[in-house]
């Protein structure tokens, strides 16, 4: 590597907690900026520069203008990073898809609703409006996952995003199946990555990190009843971060 | 063989744990699992299964195997301390047998073989019968080989039997406690005969024997896809399994991005990508194709390696584990064995 990737991270619509990670890496900030040159920065630095070649993208996509921002940034950068569960996949933003827009801007600014700036469209993921080359999921992310797929684009090795569930991390951890106490746990269906950290403190997997890629949510729904559980109560638990499947929105027979 | 009371069992391993590095079985809120053990007061003979068996001391989930510098070359890790396994149930210590086996043929695996060497082993027979055991189908309710020590709970004491110099080594004060008489070795064989029994939670109708006739001509039975419909391809059946043992290696580069390491960590022939390759081909794509693979590693595969052994203990980890309740190796070779 002749100089360090010149990288630019910017946030829309998110409470900005997974840049909060990033600026929690603390003792690690040293070593990150070793190996890669930060130039636009918001939430950490003063300086500012449009010239970039990796585009850290936090939060989701709610509005006209911010689609265009990000198709500038997206055409400017040579490597785009959708970072958490906003960018990646929506997030909790997306609950807001299940009602209409007005309905959603009457319940947040209630008389001002129709007012101009205060538009907004139904939520997209970052990947919905550019291409995305690399999502660090979670809500928030996990640090070390994000340095290690930090380290990996600095040499130039793809990094690798785990493709199962987080059930192989929760035994491996050696905890009790969330599933054993007649608990909803999105492990089965819901990307590993974060080490179970949420089944390790004794809750359910809230599916923060999005799908797997072959989820089997019709076994999710054919097994409900067996905990004493409905399809409605998983449709609930889903729409939490997986709104942007469409699936926790549809008739029962989309499971 | 010894005779101790519950109380000097207690005194010895109090005493052990001074010396000794020392894992023993204990209580995690409502279940039951493997630790290193601080007091005898925490150490659990009376489990009836651990959530994951002892094979989490012989290959851990996650090894360091090397440290690499990008400029070229490497520094093995081994990580073999001595220590002692204390309250291994028989179904385990068969599956540790089978892994030994496993581990010891082509390219032997150097990590596994010194843990193992530096494994003490003291077995103990069950008494609290978990809710899901086939034990006693599999042949594996009982052992009387491969431990260092048995303890075997008679009454309100236990009888000890010091198997091998390494169990000797570590026998402190049980070694000279009385020997045990002739209704104490007879009360014994009666726990194993009981055992035998008890531990069969789940009727199989199939001998292990006849597993891998089953398995050849039911490659095409309708199980597979009914079955592997539900599966979640989450790994937990084989996860949790005393005998399945694949790995994944990866390499991770430090901040200095010239030295790195490589790691293993637990796999599993139920994950969607287990069996992709190189170029993106995947070799086993379907779920079924998976589930089946399973029983197949169980009934034919690992049997063809180590003298035909069934890779199944009867221990039902796999069954507890799984949240689709798919994973019960007894459904489906009694339905490979019934008529289609």
């Amino acid at each position: 590597m002749t100089s360090k990737p010149r990288v630019a991270i910017f946030d829309f619509a998110c409470c900005e907690g997974c840049q909060l990670q990033l600026v929690n890496l603390e003792e690690e900030l040293l070593d990150l900026i070793a190996v890669v040159q930060p130039v636009q920065w918001r939430e950490a630095m003063t300086e500012h520069s449009e010239d970039y070649d990796i585009a850290i993208i936090e939060g989701s996509i709610t509005r006209a203008q911010d689609e265009e921002r990000l198709k500038e940034i997206r055409a400017r950068a040579k490597v785009l990073i959708a970072l958490g569960a906003c960018a990646a996949m929506g997030g909790v933003n997306r609950l807001k898809n299940n009602f209409t827009m007005d309905d959603v801007r009457a319940r947040v600014y209630g008389k001002d609703s129709a007012m101009p700036h205060l538009d907004t469209q139904p939520t997209k993921a970052v990947g919905e409006v550019v291409k995305v080359d690399f999502a660090v999921h979670g809500c928030p992310i996990t640090k070390s996952e994000f340095t290690s797929i930090a380290r990996c684009l600095a040499l130039g090795k793809t990094p690798l995003i785990p493709n199962h569930p987080v059930c192989v991390e929760c035994k491996m951890a050696g905890n009790v199946c969330r599933f054993e106490y007649s608990e909803i746990c999105l492990g089965p269906v819901t990307r590993a990555g974060c080490g179970a950290k949420c089944p390790s403190g004794g809750f359910w997997c809230y599916g923060c990190r999005g799908f797997v890629d072959d989820p089997n949510v019709n076994a999710a729904r054919d097994i409900m009843a067996h905990y004493g559980k409905t399809v409605a109560d998983l449709r609930s638990r889903m729409l939490l971060y997986n709104s942007q499947q469409e699936l926790a929105n549809g008739p029962d027979t989309q499971y | 063989m010894k005779s101790v009371s519950a109380k000097a069992l207690l005194d010895w391993v109090d005493d052990l744990i001074r010396k000794r590095r020392v894992m023993g079985a204990q209580a995690r809120d409502d279940r039951f699992t493997w630790g290193p053990l601080a007091r005898a007061a925490d150490l659990r003979l009376d489990y009836d299964v651990t959530l994951l068996p002892p094979k989490v001391f012989l290959q851990p989930p996650r090894e360091k195997l090397l440290e690499f510098s990008r400029a070229g070359g490497y520094t093995s890790c081994v990580e073999a301390e001595p220590f002692v396994l204390l309250g291994v149930h028989p179904y385990d210590l068969a599956a540790i047998r089978q892994m030994d086996e496993v581990f010891s043929q082509d390219h032997a695996d150097a990590r596994y073989l010194k843990r193992r060497e530096a494994a003490t082993i003291v077995a103990v027979d069950v008494q609290a019968v978990s809710a899901n055991t086939f034990a006693g189908h599999m042949g594996a309710s009982h052992v009387e080989t491969g431990y260092d020590i048995l303890l075997t709970r008679i009454g309100d004491g236990y009888v000890a039997e010091l198997a091998t110099k390494k169990g000797e080594a570590i026998a402190g004060a049980l070694a000279s406690a009385a020997d045990a008489d002739a209704a104490a070795q007879e009360a014994r064989r009666e726990v194993w005969a009981q055992n035998a029994q008890r531990l069969k939670k789940h009727e199989l109708k199939a001998a292990p024997a006849d597993w891998p006739g089953l398995l050849r001509k039911g490659y095409e039975h309708s199980v597979w896809e009914e079955k592997a419909k539900l599966c979640f391809s989450c790994g937990s059946c084989t996860l949790t399994c005393p005998t399945c043992y694949c790995f994944d290696a990866r390499e991770d580069v430090g901040w200095s991005l010239a030295r790195g390491t490589r790691v293993r960590i637990w796999d599993s022939c139920m994950l969607a990508d287990f069996a992709k390759v190189a170029g993106g081909h995947n070799f086993r794509k379907n779920k079924a194709d998976r589930y089946r693979h399973r029983y197949y590693r169980k009934g034919q595969y690992i049997p063809e390696k180590i003298g035909g052994q069934i890779a199944c203990v009867g221990c039902g980890r796999c069954i507890t584990a799984c949240v689709a309740r798919i994973a019960n190796p007894v459904e489906v070779f009694n339905r490979l064995a019934e008529a289609r």
